[in-house]
């Protein structure tokens, strides 16, 4: 286990990206833009080591989506990587080349709160089941449920 | 030999949740595999944000039926990051210890359905017998054997009586023995040699960048462990070392589970006769500030993530939950290329999948344009006899 990343090393590896801030010890908050997020996720990988991906965090804080990137490596710190994508326009970059795990996280958003994300080479679905209408996001905060859309499940005339 | 797709799920009686996977093969060999969880998505996250800190936490029990108390303690104590509380060390005691007999019953029962999965039935029995024991435990000191309902957000629910401790404690000894004999066979006994070895091969590199967590990581060298990194509860207190494995097959993956096994055990006799002295709980506000959390949980699975958004209310914002099943996944969908189908179930067993399985497989015969079905136990029959008749590849 090496020491924890100092919040100079994340400001040198982030330089042009965004200014970060420590949350906690462990815990380093790079905000950034979206045409800039797969250039801050390179960086983590080879300038900060991170080597683990521990979560793409997703957020729909009303008024915009949000993405967290939570990176890890040897170092044991944690660098989250936010950004916010526009509601009428909700598009990223794929992260699934740089870190493979991230396809299938990226897939699950994509599923419930509709981002897309550019360059993914199979943006299916993996949680929702198939009877789910497209274009309907459950995670998104002004989703409601339809009473006359069928979300899958059994339909009521086969009972 | 052609390539065919061969599905198997989403029903399957050996484990809790239905899954789909297709597996490409040639032959006998795995060329690919994909994977479908949609069939049991419960809507969690939606419900979490539409319950109070006090009724969200029997919802997030239910979330899974074995990590139970580590959805909870992982959700709890991200809120009382949020609210900034300090809790009383013998809440934290007694949620460390429910958090290792629950981990220690996980991996009993994984060995068991790993067994069963070679066709090793009366090491399934035997670590099921020893489950219960630990269930008997729980059972005990909280009241239930599945959903503990230990936790709350301040502290526990019930606070452990000197009985209970002695108990728990007489009961360890015989435990203790068991794993001793599990460790022993391990080590010896032909059948899990031969069917668990070079098997599901993951190697260091592949391990950290297809992101595995937990003992399918750990038993290819990576020596990520949460408890470790990021301490939480009452881990840094208590003397305990993480199991890594170099082997990186699941032969690697049944070490570590049992190393991990023998730490459990020393971790709740550890936190049983330390025990700190004090109340069980604070008390804790309605409401939690506006903050962010990203909560991390060594589940006996791997890597727990709640990411908790809250906004001043008694209700979080946003809850994010990576489970570490999903972590795994990408990482069983390589390590089975080059399999042998005969290999499918112990390879995903490995991993200890926290989603489900298959009751039936359908077996497109290409030649003859025939589609017939399989059970599960026709496919682990499939797989001893042809371990049986030296086919091995």
């Amino acid at each position: 286990m090496s020491e924890l990343l100092k919040l100079e090393q994340v400001a040198r590896a982030m330089e042009g990206i965004g200014t970060p801030e420590a949350v906690k010890a462990n815990r380093i908050r790079v905000p950034t833009t979206p045409a800039k997020v797969k250039e801050a996720v390179r960086r983590a990988l080879t300038d900060l080591a991170c080597d683990h991906v521990v979560q793409i965090a997703a957020v729909d804080n009303g008024k915009a989506f949000e993405l967290i990137y939570h990176l890890t490596g040897p170092h044991r710190t944690v660098v989250a990587i936010a950004i916010e994508l526009p509601r009428d326009k909700p598009e990223v970059a794929t992260a699934s080349d740089l870190l493979p795990p991230a396809g299938i996280y990226e897939r699950q958003i994509h599923d419930l709160l509709g981002i897309v994300f550019v360059g993914h080479p199979d943006l299916k679905r993996i949680i929702l089941n198939e009877d789910w209408p497209a274009n309907e996001f459950p995670m998104r905060k002004d989703w409601k449920p339809n009473p006359n859309t069928f979300y899958g499940g059994v339909r009521k005339e086969a009972t | 030999m052609a390539e065919v797709v061969v599905p198997i799920g989403p029903h399957h009686p050996a484990l809790k949740e239905p899954v789909n996977f297709k597996v490409v093969a040639d032959g006998e060999t795995i060329v690919r595999l994909e994977l479908d969880v949609s069939y049991n998505h419960r809507g969690i996250e939606k419900a979490a944000e539409q319950r109070d800190f006090v009724r969200v936490v029997p919802l997030l029990e239910r979330v899974c039926g074995i990590c139970s108390h580590s959805h909870t303690t992982v959700f709890v104590k991200g809120i009382e990051e949020a609210m900034k509380l300090q809790l009383p060390p013998r809440a934290q005691y007694i949620r460390t210890i429910v958090a290792e007999l629950e981990r220690m019953h996980s991996h009993f029962l994984w060995l068991g359905v790993a067994a069963h999965e070679i066709g090793f039935n009366t090491l399934f029995m035997w670590t099921w017998r020893d489950r219960e024991a630990v269930q008997d435990m729980l059972e005990e000191m909280t009241g239930n054997r599945v959903n503990y309902g230990i936790n709350e957000v301040g502290g526990v629910r019930r606070d452990l009586t000197t009985d209970q401790i002695q108990a728990a404690l007489k009961r360890l000894p015989h435990l203790e023995d068991r794993i001793a004999k599990y460790v022993d066979m391990v080590n010896h006994e032909q059948t899990m040699m031969i069917r668990f070895r070079g098997v599901g091969k993951l190697s260091r590199v592949d391990a950290l960048k297809l992101g595995a967590v937990g003992p399918t990581a750990r038993a290819s060298g990576v020596d990520y462990d949460i408890r470790k990194d990021d301490p939480y509860i009452a881990y840094a207190d208590v003397p305990w070392k993480v199991v890594t494995d170099t082997h990186g097959d699941v032969y690697g993956r049944t070490l570590v589970r049992i190393g991990e096994l023998q730490e459990s055990l020393q971790i709740v006799r550890h936190c049983l006769e330390n025990l700190p002295a004090g109340p069980i709980k604070v008390t804790s506000p309605r409401a939690a500030p506006k903050g962010e959390v990203l909560s991390r949980y060594e589940a006996p699975r791997g890597e727990l993530v709640h990411f908790i958004r809250t906004n001043n209310t008694d209700k979080v914002e946003r809850l994010d939950i990576r489970t570490p099943t999903l972590a795994n996944w990408t990482s069983v969908a390589v390590s089975l290329v080059h399999q042998n189908l005969a290999d499918i179930p112990v390879v995903v067993a490995a991993i200890d999948p926290c989603l489900s399985c298959t009751s039936r497989i359908t077996i497109v015969n290409e030649r003859g344009r025939k589609t017939g079905e399989l059970t599960w136990d026709e496919l682990s029959a499939h797989g001893r006899a042809f371990y049986r008749n030296g086919r091995r590849a």
